[in-house]
């Protein structure tokens, strides 16, 4: 590497760290947490006997998993505002990974849900409970600690794909080294560089995980 | 006292119970045996209605309840019935995610709103009971599966209900840990506790029981006391059943 390249990488680090930590990692939580309820509420749609709700909510996720994100997030972004609907980037943005979000992790949740044994319903209902207390006090806690895992893979898929957010001109980390290869005309050392933040935040969030997962296991067989 | 009158319970096209009639008198202890897929089970599940019977009437200390196939039971009627039983299943079906203490204690926090103090004091009362003091602070993946069943009887006792039920209790235990449940279970009857146990344990069911049953397709086909069916019944199928499971 000569002088001038590790100077533009030195030089890009910083602002390339402000990028994710100020917007990506925002825009990565928030949309998490929000998807998160809307999966919750997807999901006991799902599982209740309500037929219409249930419908939707099948419609719902059967359209997000069969569409491809990026697409999702240009109609969102650019096709709306046809209709009227203008929105800012970072709105759309969170609209976007929202449903998505909402979409899969309904499916991991409903899954979850599914996987605690009767045998846990029956025992709840014969202490007196009802369904409500069921669910709040014996199944989800069980649900939680299997879904764990699979909800942590979501949301480190969801802080490497919001890096599409860049192709709807949010400013996140991934944009910001497109500007920054805009102007240095090195695109193999700031993409790289990019990537490797990206491996870094992973990284961070796949330790936060298994501590996680030691957590909930406390009380598991074995 | 309990009692049931005309029990019916269908599942679709299967009649698995066809007109079951039997009381019981507060104190005293009730052993349904029969062979498999005679409906012990499914007439278990119906006092304490995680199966909801088609017809027939159903009464539990002074709460009586009438089924009929389209008609849909009150919800406050279903949770008052249920306290007043307590069941303990085969495959003891323990709370994973709470201790010993905790699985006791939870019905009477959750159900009965009694303070958490006052749930853990009562809890260790009943865990003291069935010989697990040392065991309060385990999660039930620490316990063998006789010490998990003995929680599993205290958790049913915790609601202080009119009558324990059991599922057959010891069928799921390696044998050498079936003594343990049934000496709680015979201390249990021995203290005037009211129970109605499904068991294939057939010395155990003859010392406990105060009424044995015989079921067999849906129906009951002999009643009294132990010496009366196990010794005394004329029933050819009632001395086939006997026989079989002697030669067992
Ligand atoms: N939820 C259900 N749906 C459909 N059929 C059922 C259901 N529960 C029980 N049955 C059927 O009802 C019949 C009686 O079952 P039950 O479990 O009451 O018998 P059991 O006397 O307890 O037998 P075992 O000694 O094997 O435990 C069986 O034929 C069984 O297959
Ligand atoms: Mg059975």
């Amino acid at each position: 590497m000569d002088d001038r390249k590790l100077q533009i990488f030195l030089d890009s680090l910083l602002p390339l760290l402000k990028a994710g930590v100020a917007y990506t990692i925002p825009l990565a939580l928030i949309s998490f947490i929000l998807g998160l309820l809307l999966a919750v509420a997807t999901a006991l749609v799902r599982i209740s006997a309500w037929r219409i709700p249930g419908l939707i909510a099948r419609f719902y996720v059967w359209l997000i998993r069969g569409t491809p994100l990026l697409v999702q997030l240009f109609i969102i972004f650019y096709g709306l505002p046809a209709a009227g609907i203008v929105l800012d980037p970072f709105t759309a943005a969170v609209i976007g990974f929202t449903l998505s979000v909402g979409a899969y992790s309904s499916e991991i949740i409903r899954a979850a849900v599914l996987s605690v044994p009767k045998g846990q319903w029956e025992a709840a209902y014969s202490v007196g409970m009802t369904r409500v207390q069921a669910l709040r006090r014996i199944i989800v806690p069980q649900a939680v600690r299997v879904s764990v895992p699979p909800l942590s893979n979501s949301f480190i898929s969801l802080v490497k794909d919001t890096s599409l957010a860049a192709g709807i001109t949010y400013v996140e980390m991934f944009r910001t080294a497109q500007q920054i290869t805009a102007t240095t005309y090195e695109p193999l050392l700031l993409y790289c560089e990019a990537a490797l933040y990206y491996l870094l935040f992973c990284s961070v969030l796949s330790v936060v995980q298994s501590r996680l997962e030691k957590r909930f296991d406390r009380y598991s067989a074995g | 006292m309990i009692e049931v009158r005309g029990l019916h319970k269908s599942f679709g096209q299967l009649q698995v119970l066809k007109g079951v009639s039997l009381r019981l008198e507060h104190g005293k202890v009730l052993v349904i045996i029969g062979p498999s897929g005679s409906g012990k089970t499914t007439l278990l599940r119906c006092f304490n209605l995680l199966e909801i019977p088609d017809g027939g009437s159903l009464s539990i200390a002074g709460l009586e309840l009438s089924f009929a196939g389209n008609v849909k039971l009150a919800r406050k009627d279903i949770l008052s019935l249920r306290q007043k039983s307590g069941m303990v299943f085969q495959s003891y079906n323990l709370f994973p995610h709470m201790t010993a203490l905790g699985n006791v204690a939870e019905g009477q926090i959750t159900v009965q709103k009694r303070s958490r103090k006052e749930a853990e004091k009562r809890g260790e009362v009943l865990l003291a009971k069935v010989g697990l003091s040392d065991k309060t602070g385990a999660y039930p993946h620490q316990l063998s599966g006789g010490q998990q069943q003995r929680v599993a009887i205290a958790r049913a006792m915790a609601a202080e209900p009119e009558v324990l039920l059991f599922d057959e209790p010891t069928s799921a235990l390696d044998p050498e840990l079936v003594s343990e449940v049934l000496k709680v279970i015979r201390q249990l009857a021995a203290e005037g506790r009211t129970m109605i146990i499904v068991t294939h344990e057939m010395r155990f069911a003859a010392d406990v029981a105060d009424t044995l049953i015989l079921m067999d397709q849906g129906v009951i086909l002999e009643q009294g006391t132990p010496q009366q069916v196990l010794e005394q019944s004329e029933n050819p199928r009632v001395r086939q059943f006997l026989n079989r499971i002697k030669g067992e």
